[in-house]
């Protein structure tokens, strides 16, 4: 009976003018979004791909130097693509592509795409997320918000009552009607996108678990616009006073709450400036031992107890160059002021993650929008992810580094030139992102928030029910 | 086959039906005559379920509607005053889905035998309903009663609104139902039909059953004179 009355609202959806053209302009918007993304992440790989090549032939391609002018020279890590980001971008655009590697210094990713936009740019990208999170429940608003003032209203509900038919199977009945034209449309861009994406080996490997994730995380989140939808036609009594509390509920959950979420966030929780940040990192790396500087007290300090460690009078008795030794000393100081200071930077973003959490009780949006950048790996999440392993990967070039120059040469040599063998023994930069169950793992609040609004939608459609 | 008990409905202060008894059993059909705010349509509601009662019981094959509400559907199949339809689906489909939520399963031939033997015209039985007039769709409700296999029929003023043909169709159809032996409850405010087509005649005023008559026992004269009747004592009344 549920699959009859499911039919029969998809066939009359189907013979409405209003469905027909709702769908055409979403399937446009769609296709249009896939190929303006496609075309971006083609450029960008390319740029990518060219720039890291590049990148890399310049540091082997040196001659023979000191290390810690090599050190200093640098090397870039570059922020690999993966194939769902063409789905959703995420904060791509807003989080860099690179990071310098270079020795004393953590520096923040640069060449971020936003800054070489124009301010039409404010207006928003077309990406296949915008049409999935926004335009997809505004075209599911358009078709329920009638479902059932439209009975009421041209008197259909009477004679259906008069079946003997439970109204909670009608319910369903209408939710399937209104879930299977979302299904196709959703299934039909995951599909074209899973034939498309496991094509291009240039975007990297296909996580098939995360984009069967992705596809179930949207689902929810219609179902959840579903339920919504359903509930207020149900407790309404004319079509028009339904479609202007839908197109409320929609403004409110779509987009006043993530904007105001993310200013509540950001007031409760600031992040400090990047001046009053590098000032305090400044301060804390004087604090201690500078690789640069043999005259500081933290130096002379620190050489007094090499010589007691070792058991000499002089540096130049030590096994080793002091000078690569205390470079390397200085690293790693500098090192863990960096990490105290992102530390404190990623409690803060851990903070803000917890009122975006909290906000999502408000909006289905917020934990379907955090799951399906987590998923397409383009979330802050994997941000910082990819910045501590190009950290990681800095610190140990700089001990590769500072430990030839300690090992290979005697204090005071300066002069020292490192064989350019060298910078082709050092690996190159290697980013592995989160694994689908790392994700999952990281984001299982927003799963359980999803999860929650979805019961309660439904327990609140069940409730309704009797009221219709 | 529907039988009322005492049935009482009130809201706040106004009694819309007061202690209803009456009886209509299989191949009867009683119609109940009387004046806008009579209780007419809310006898027909309560005896749907569509509103609660305050007190009493209405019953269908000895089933209380408050509490076997679903189960007492089963026989029954109503038509209101205006049967409204899915516009965008044809007669054979509106025919199908209601069907098919009544939970009967016909064959699209035995559906468009059932909308040809209530006097649909076959031309129309695959358009679209927002083509068909009042007396079409009728014909449609009619049809899903049939299909149904409906043992009673409420009608809320089912002929109101209907040109004299359509209205003489619909009554030929009712004729054909109580020959099968279909229980019917019809509220109208068209005496002739009632006489023609009834086999008794209730005429309510206030809330209240005034006067029961058999219809072969009254002629048309003699039942609009107790109809003016009924409806003088409540003019005086009221004034």
């Amino acid at each position: 009976m549920i699959k009859k009355i499911a039919l029969k609202e998809f066939k009359e959806n189907l013979r409405e003018g209003r469905f027909r053209v709702s769908v055409i302009i979403v399937l446009l918007l769609l296709i249009m979004a896939a190929w303006l993304s496609y075309d971006y992440y083609a450029s960008v790989q390319q740029q990518h791909s060219a720039a890291k090549e590049n990148a890399r032939n310049i540091w082997v391609s040196q001659d023979d130097k000191n290390p810690h002018s090599a050190a200093h020279y640098g090397t870039y890590a570059f922020k690999p693509k993966y194939p769902l980001a063409l789905i959703d971008p995420g904060v791509d655009k807003y989080s860099g592509i690179s990071i310098f590697l270079e020795a004393h210094n953590r520096n923040e990713s640069q060449y971020m795409a936003a800054a070489d936009q124009t301010g039409l740019a404010r207006f928003g990208d077309l990406t296949p997320d915008f049409i999935l999170l926004f335009i997809i429940p505004l075209l599911i608003i358009l078709v329920a918000y009638n479902s059932f003032t439209r009975e009421k209203e041209q008197g259909t509900l009477q004679l259906l009552k008069s079946q003997g038919l439970s109204l909670w199977k009608l319910t369903l009945g209408k939710w399937g009607g209104i879930f299977l034209p979302v299904l196709i449309i959703t299934t039909g861009l995951f599909v074209i996108a899973t034939i498309f994406l496991s094509g291009l080996s240039d975007f990297g490997q296909l996580s098939y678990i995360a984009l069967i994730i992705m596809f179930l995380v949207y689902l929810c989140y219609y179902a959840i616009i579903i339920n919504i939808s359903l509930v207020v036609s149900a407790l309404t009594k004319q079509s028009g006073i339904s479609l202007v509390i839908l197109l409320a509920v929609w403004i409110l959950i779509c987009l006043a709450m993530p904007k105001a979420s993310s200013n509540l966030a950001d007031t409760i929780y600031p992040y400090p400036s990047r001046q009053a940040f590098a000032t305090e990192v400044e301060k804390d790396k004087k604090a201690g031992l500078d690789g640069h500087n043999p005259w500081s007290q933290a130096a002379k300090d620190f050489e007094r107890e090499t010589l007691e460690e070792y058991g000499v009078d002089s540096l130049s008795q030590l096994p080793f160059n002091f000078d690569g030794y205390r470079m390397q000393k200085g690293e790693e100081h500098e090192a863990q002021v960096y990490f105290k200071h992102y530390t404190k930077l990623k409690e803060t973003y851990k903070q803000q993650t917890k009122v975006y959490q909290a906000s999502a009780l408000l909006s289905p949006f917020l934990p379907a929008r955090f799951l399906s950048m987590a998923l397409a790996r383009t979330d802050y999440g994997t941000h910082w992810d990819f910045a501590d392993a190009a950290e990681n990967y800095r610190l140990e070039l700089q001990r590769a580094l500072n430990t030839d120059f300690a090992e290979n040469s005697s204090y005071g040599d300066w002069a020292y030139r490192a064989d350019k063998k060298l910078w082709k023994d050092i690996p190159d930069f290697s980013y592995i992102p989160p694994t689908t169950a790392e994700v999952m793992q990281n984001n299982w609040s927003s799963f359980v928030l999803l999860f929650l609004w979805l019961f309660a939608s439904f327990g609140g459609l069940k409730l309704t029910t009797h009221k219709i | 086959m529907l039988e009322a008990i005492n049935l009482s409905k009130s809201y706040n202060d106004h009694q819309a039906l007061a202690d209803l008894n009456l009886s209509v059993k299989s191949g009867e059909v009683f119609c109940l005559l009387g004046a806008n705010g009579a209780g007419k349509t809310t006898t027909i509601n309560l005896f749907m379920g569509f509103i609660p009662a305050t007190s009493g019981q209405a019953k269908i094959n000895d089933l209380d509607v408050a509490t076997q509400s679903g189960e007492s559907k089963r026989y029954i199949a109503y038509i209101p005053e205006n049967l409204m339809l899915y516009p965008n689906l044809t007669g054979l489909e509106n025919l199908d889905y209601f069907c098919g939520l009544g939970g009967k399963r016909n064959s699209k031939e035995q559906l468009e035998e059932l909308l040809t033997q209530s006097g649909l015209q076959e031309s129309f039985i695959h358009k679209r309903v927002n083509s068909y007039s009042k007396g079409m769709r009728q014909k449609v409700g009619i049809a899903l009663a049939r299909a149904r296999g409906a043992k009673a029929l409420l009608l809320d003023e089912p002929t109101s609104g209907l040109d004299p043909k359509a209205s003489n169709e619909f009554s030929g159809l009712l004729q054909e139902m109580k020959e099968n032996g279909v229980a019917t409850l019809m509220a109208t405010h068209d005496l002739f039909r009632a006489k023609d087509t009834g086999t008794h005649i209730g005429i309510m005023r206030e809330g209240e059953l005034k006067h029961t008559v058999s219809a072969n026992s009254v002629s048309l004269s003699e039942l609009e004179e107790l109809y003016l009747e009924t409806m003088k004592l409540e003019k005086a009344i009221l004034q």
